[in-house]
């Protein structure tokens, strides 16, 4: 009864946050194992029979393998958007911290301005069709790349302001060129921050549906996230398979948070905090 | 062969000036420091040198080369930081040899450099460790060993020592004496503490506000300072100084007098000297002894007995606060008068704009 009393404010948080997290997960995974009638029914029940490898199968094979497509499309996707957006934005949380000009003021005025400004879909699709990269993959890793620069732009660069400065000129006097001083010395000292953003980013990269959909046309094109039409109608969805297709491209994601888990909180508080 | 030479280098941050005309030269081999209160441009001035501050105006000569738009890499020079900015992310073997892999040195040859340096420092076991896994003095090492092995002409210290302990810092500070003595290079120091610079200089570059305000070795700035700020600020315990007026003169001989003061007859600079004239005596707490006859008479208000020297201060009649110091253990009390005599061939004379009256030599 103590033991009650004491914890039910625990235990009640632990209930809540399975109920929210877990069930719907089990959900999926109960789903990827029914046939095509028993997912009809949309229940919450234990799936009758295993039908997981030939949901897979016919999930995989879809209009000419349409997923593996997907996944290849959105691996490249994924590593070139955020490949770039670190480099791009640990170089301007570097330049931004450390060299103090005029236009700064503007500068961070533009990043806030590319938090909070809602993008625009139809100017966007011009701007590419103007520059030929409209339908292209490379296209629309230079859209993601824009919309995520502004959030890695801001962690980078409350990390570098507890990178002292003296570090950047004693490797000036070492013979540093400012290449060298960036990729020798500041980024690798910027890992936490780092690996906060390649998991934020790289899943809300994988996981995009409205960028691909609008800047991505095309059956060949597709990415993870399109997948999901091939087994949904309006007048015929495929519950089992849609629910297959779900968990098979949730594995990436979960893989990557399993990885990097522990680095991830030490990143977000980092520079938070000085010590 | 590397000496420096600045020509009336200024430094200034938008509209504010911080290095106002600095003309100074250095030969080689030499150890210079520069020395000055907090916020005087002492770091600015041998950012400077190294290129890690543009300079507003003014030469800057590092051997035989105009430096002023040289790359900091290309001036011949290592610098070592206050905070000593090792590089936490490498080895003290990758800390030390970070420069050399960028002037890409092959690697048997950096290999032996990096050992040199580490043996010359004795810091050969600490060589795959990381500087966080290093103490105080263990960190200042390797910020050196990363000097030493550039190999420069001149070598740059920003206050090198001040983030030491006591102890550890005075036994640095041998070790830099003899790191003088064996690499023969040029060294520039900065320091605010005047024991560093008393103890490690050839020569010693006295700054205020951005001037130089004395040039000369230790001994000389000692004895024969130009003006009030260098007497006040070289030398421990501080100068002593009263206002004092002329009463006399007789050729080279001044004598002059004030409420505290019966009169003292001092070798000086006669020659602008009027009788009337308010002057600055300046007296260091050494060089005043107990004396029946003494022409100082003043109330003991506190006293600091060592053993074999007896620091005292004395309340003047004027209210103003001496220090002195007496050779051997005197048992004073609080509020004992005390009669003091002055040794008149140390006191200097300043005029009113405080520059010093010194006799020529
Ligand atoms: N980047 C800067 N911008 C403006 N003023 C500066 C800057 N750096 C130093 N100063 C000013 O220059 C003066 C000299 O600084 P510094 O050379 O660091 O003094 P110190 O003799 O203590 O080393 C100080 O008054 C300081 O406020
Ligand atoms: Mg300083």
């Amino acid at each position: 009864m103590k033991l009650l009393r004491r914890y039910w404010l625990t235990a009640l948080a632990i209930l809540v946050s399975g109920v929210v997290f877990l069930i719907p997960f089990a959900f999926i995974i109960m789903m990827a194992f029914k046939d095509r009638k028993q997912a009809a029914l949309l229940d919450f029940s234990w799936p009758q029979g295993l039908h997981l490898w030939d949901n897979v199968v016919e999930v995989v094979t879809t209009r000419n393998w349409m997923l593996l497509t997907a996944f290849i499309n959105s691996s490249i996707l994924t590593v070139a958007s955020v490949t770039l957006l670190v480099v791009f934005a640990a170089m301007v949380g570097f330049v931004l911290q450390r060299r103090k000009a005029k236009w700064n003021g503007l500068v961070e005025f533009l990043i806030l301005a590319g938090l909070m400004i809602p993008p625009a879909i139809v100017p966007t699709i011009w701007l590419l069709q103007g520059l030929g990269l409209f339908g292209k993959l490379h296209g629309l890793v230079l859209v993601e790349i824009a919309y995520g620069l502004p959030f890695s732009i801001l962690l980078y660069r409350a990390f570098i302001a507890t990178i002292p400065r003296d570090l950047d000129e004693a490797a000036i006097i070492d013979g540093a060129r400012p290449f060298d001083v960036f990729f020798r010395v500041i980024l690798p000292l910027l890992w936490p921050v780092t690996v906060t953003n390649i998991v934020v980013q790289s899943v809300a990269v994988f996981n995009d549906f409205t960028n691909p959909l609008y800047y991505l046309p095309g059956n060949q094109n597709a990415t993870v996230q399109l997948t999901l039409y091939n087994f949904q109608s309006q007048f015929n969805s495929s519950y089992n398979l849609l629910f297959t297709n779900i968990a098979l491209i949730t594995i990436p994601p979960l893989i990557v948070f399993l990885f990097f888990n522990r680095q991830i909180v030490a990143g977000m508080t980092a520079g938070a905090v000085k010590g | 062969m590397a000496g420096l030479e600045l020509k009336a280098l200024h430094k200034t941050y938008g509209q504010v000036p911080v290095i106002k005309g600095v003309d100074l030269s250095v030969s080689h081999g030499e150890f210079v420091v520069f020395v000055g209160p907090s916020g005087c441009g002492k770091s600015t001035l041998l950012r400077m040198i190294a290129g890690l501050e543009d300079i507003t105006s003014g030469e800057l000569w590092i051997g035989d080369r105009l430096c002023n738009a040289v790359e900091p890499r290309d001036r011949g020079i290592a610098m070592v930081f206050q905070s000593y900015a090792l590089y936490p992310h490498m080895t003290v073997y990758d800390n030390v040899g970070f420069g050399l892999k960028l002037a890409r040195t092959d690697k048997a040859e950096r290999d032996r450099k990096i050992r040199d340096a580490a043996r010359i420092l004795q810091m050969e076991h600490l060589l795959d460790r990381k500087p966080s896994q290093l103490s105080g003095g263990q960190r200042q090492r390797v910020a050196i060993g990363r000097a030493i092995v550039r190999q420069p002409e001149v070598f740059l210290f920003d206050e090198p020592l001040s983030n030491l302990d006591a102890a550890l810092r005075v036994d640095m500070r041998m070790e830099l004496a003899k790191l003088h003595q064996d690499l023969g290079s040029t060294m520039i120091y900065v320091t605010h503490d005047q024991v560093e610079a008393m103890t490690l200089a050839d020569k010693i570059v006295v700054l205020n506000g951005g001037v130089v305000q004395q040039v000369g070795a230790p001994i000389d700035l000692y004895q024969r300072p130009a003006n009030l700020f260098v007497a006040g600020f070289i030398g421990s315990p501080k100068m002593n100084f009263a206002e004092v007026s002329v009463q006399s003169i007789n050729g080279g001989m001044v004598t002059v007098a004030s409420k505290d003061i019966s009169a003292v007859t001092v070798a000086a600079d006669t020659k602008s000297l009027k009788v009337g004239d308010r002057l600055t005596l300046g007296v260091r707490p050494h060089h005043l002894s107990m004396d029946a006859s003494g022409t100082l008479v003043g109330g003991v208000s506190l006293v600091e007995r060592l053993g074999n020297e007896t620091n005292v201060s004395l309340r003047l009649p004027s209210g103003a606060t001496w220090l002195v110091v007496l050779d051997g253990d005197h048992n004073l009390r609080p509020a004992q008068a005390l009669q003091l005599a002055i040794d008149a061939e140390k006191v200097v004379l300043f005029d009113a704009a405080g520059q010093s009256l010194l006799a020529a030599m």
